[in-house]
């Protein structure tokens, strides 16, 4: 574009329409309530999440924890912008009785828009790519896993879990595991789709009826399992939960002898 | 209202504000006592019987105490037993009461009188007598560990509320299932009748003070939802409460 004179306009750069964007107080003022903002999402993903979290006691729950600490930290800055111009706007909110004339309708703006998928698209991707890769090295595990693995077989019933051991010849109510060796769980339900869910392994499993659903993880932890239903099942769905243990070696072949040919008392 | 001032004065706005928020108080209050009075079991509750002797398990002696309840195939045959039953639909049901409450620390004996037939269970494992003294059952005087998958009629399953801060609580009794034509043993209960029928004895001992529940194992229910539909579905038929206190 050129004026009376021939001389040609010269278009801002997208580094001058930024730093004139970042001239306006208010836009400044918004921008460092999202800092902040990105910050607390921050110290919340990486150190409260965590505590709030079970106690991993499998490298899958470690896993799953490392997922939703990272997934956290990618929103933050989304959620930071959000929250900073929410809260910006929620200060600087009109007092009175007659609001003033609406400001001129901003239809675009190439390099907000701009940023803004570029930005969200990228951390959109990092998402995808470490779920993905976090989701191949649990299948990588699982093979691995079959050699060795405890086979347990885990039956849903309204509304009450129970485990057999067909090695081991045990059949129990109670989840107990040796540390650090392998488990294949196969889900079964007898009568209407529970959920299996022991929350410290990290695993949760729809038990379809009659459909046998395989599953592996391998407990790294020793200490309490609780398990439960997590799939609404009808009247005593909230009641359907046992407990269980991840126990030494020694101590679980010693409660397979004490169960042998029976069932846990 | 872009443009239109607003005449409401400042004592206004506050008196509306405050009529806002008690009503909205109001509602809430509402809503939660009718959902409080909604969920209070209408069912009396059934108390264990203390008994003054006591028994010594593992070196440490627990006081005795005891309880029996029966399990009818319809109303009609509860009420022939004795049990005014207030469940109002005619389905198979436990009595007298589905509310059980249980001395703390105790040695409790239950009796269960089973008057109904039976098919097969769903998940085998509720066959097993699992969480009673010796892990064993009394069946019409005969000890027994488990009954056969498709020879029980229903089960008595308490089991504990989803909650770490009460002791562990896991009991599994399959009922004897009555055959057509049968002539086992009779409980005493039912000599004026013809009911047929098995009597269920055993014991375990409680923990401390804690919320259970119970219910049956057994799909005996109509056909929805793999015969867990009617019976099995309606709070205080073939499910119910077990205080500990």
């Amino acid at each position: 574009m050129s004026d009376d004179h021939g001389l040609v306009e010269m278009q801002p750069t997208p580094g001058q329409k930024l730093a004139a964007i970042f001239k306006q107080r208010e836009v400044r003022v918004a921008t460092a309530w999202g800092v902040l903002v990105t910050f607390i999402f921050f110290i919340i993903g990486g150190w409260i999440y965590p505590s709030w979290m079970p106690i991993a006691m499998s490298t899958d729950m470690k896993s799953i924890e490392r997922l939703i600490v990272i997934f956290t930290w990618i929103s933050a800055p989304i959620c930071g912008i959000v929250l900073g111009f929410s809260i910006y706007t929620f200060l600087h909110r009109h007092k009175g009785d007659t609001p003033p004339v609406d400001g001129p309708g901003i239809r675009t703006n190439g390099l907000v828009v701009g940023l803004w998928v570029i930005v969200s698209s990228a951390l959109c991707l990092v998402a995808i790519v470490y779920g993905l890769i976090e989701m191949n090295s649990a299948s990588a595990a699982t093979a691995e896993h079959k050699k060795n693995a405890l086979v347990v077989e885990v039956t849903g019933s309204q509304w009450a879990w129970s485990f057999n051991y067909p090695e081991q010849g045990v059949v129990s109510h109670e989840l107990n595991l040796p540390i650090n060796r392998p488990v294949e769980f196969r889900i079964i339900s007898v009568d209407v789709n529970h959920s299996f869910w022991p929350v410290q392994l990290g695993v949760k499993v729809d038990a379809n009826r009659l459909q046998t659903t395989v599953v592996d993880t391998t407990p790294n932890k020793l200490g309490t399992l609780d398990v439960k239903c997590a799939e609404l099942c009808g009247l005593y769905h909230a009641y359907m939960e046992t407990s269980g243990e991840v126990m030494s070696a020694a101590d679980f072949n010693a409660w397979v002898t004490s169960h042998q040919g029976g069932h846990t008392a | 209202m872009s443009g239109k001032e607003s005449t409401m004065t400042a004592s206004k706005r506050a008196l509306s504000a405050v009529i806002g928020v008690l009503l909205m108080v109001a509602v809430v209050g509402v809503v939660g006592f009718t959902l409080h009075s909604a969920s209070a079991d209408p069912h009396k509750r059934l108390y264990a019987t203390k008994s003054a002797e006591t028994i010594v398990i593992d070196g440490k002696s627990y006081p005795k105490a005891t309880i029996t309840m029966g399990v009818y195939a319809d109303t009609a045959q509860a009420k022939e037993m004795g049990y005014n039953t207030i469940n109002k639909k005619d389905y198979v049901q436990y009595g007298p009461s589905s509310h059980i409450v249980l001395p703390a620390h105790t040695y409790v004996t239950m009796t269960i009188h089973g008057y109904d037939g039976g098919e097969k269970l769903n998940a085998p494992f509720f066959g097993k007598v699992v969480g009673t003294i010796g892990g064993t059952m009394n069946v019409d005087g005969v000890d027994v560990s488990e009954i056969p998958a498709d020879q029980v009629q229903h089960t008595f399953t308490i089991h504990s509320l989803p909650s770490s801060n009460r002791d562990p609580l896991f009991i599994n009794i399959p009922l004897q299932h009555v055959d057509q034509g049968d002539k086992g043993a009779l409980p005493t209960l039912d000599k004026a009748t013809n009911f047929k029928g098995h009597t269920m004895t055993f014991s375990f001992i409680t923990g401390g003070a804690g919320e259970y529940v119970w219910n049956c194992e057994y799909p005996c229910g109509d056909g929805t939802y793999a015969k867990f539909g009617a019976a099995m579905s309606a709070y205080g038929y073939m499910s119910g409460k077990v205080s500990v206190a």
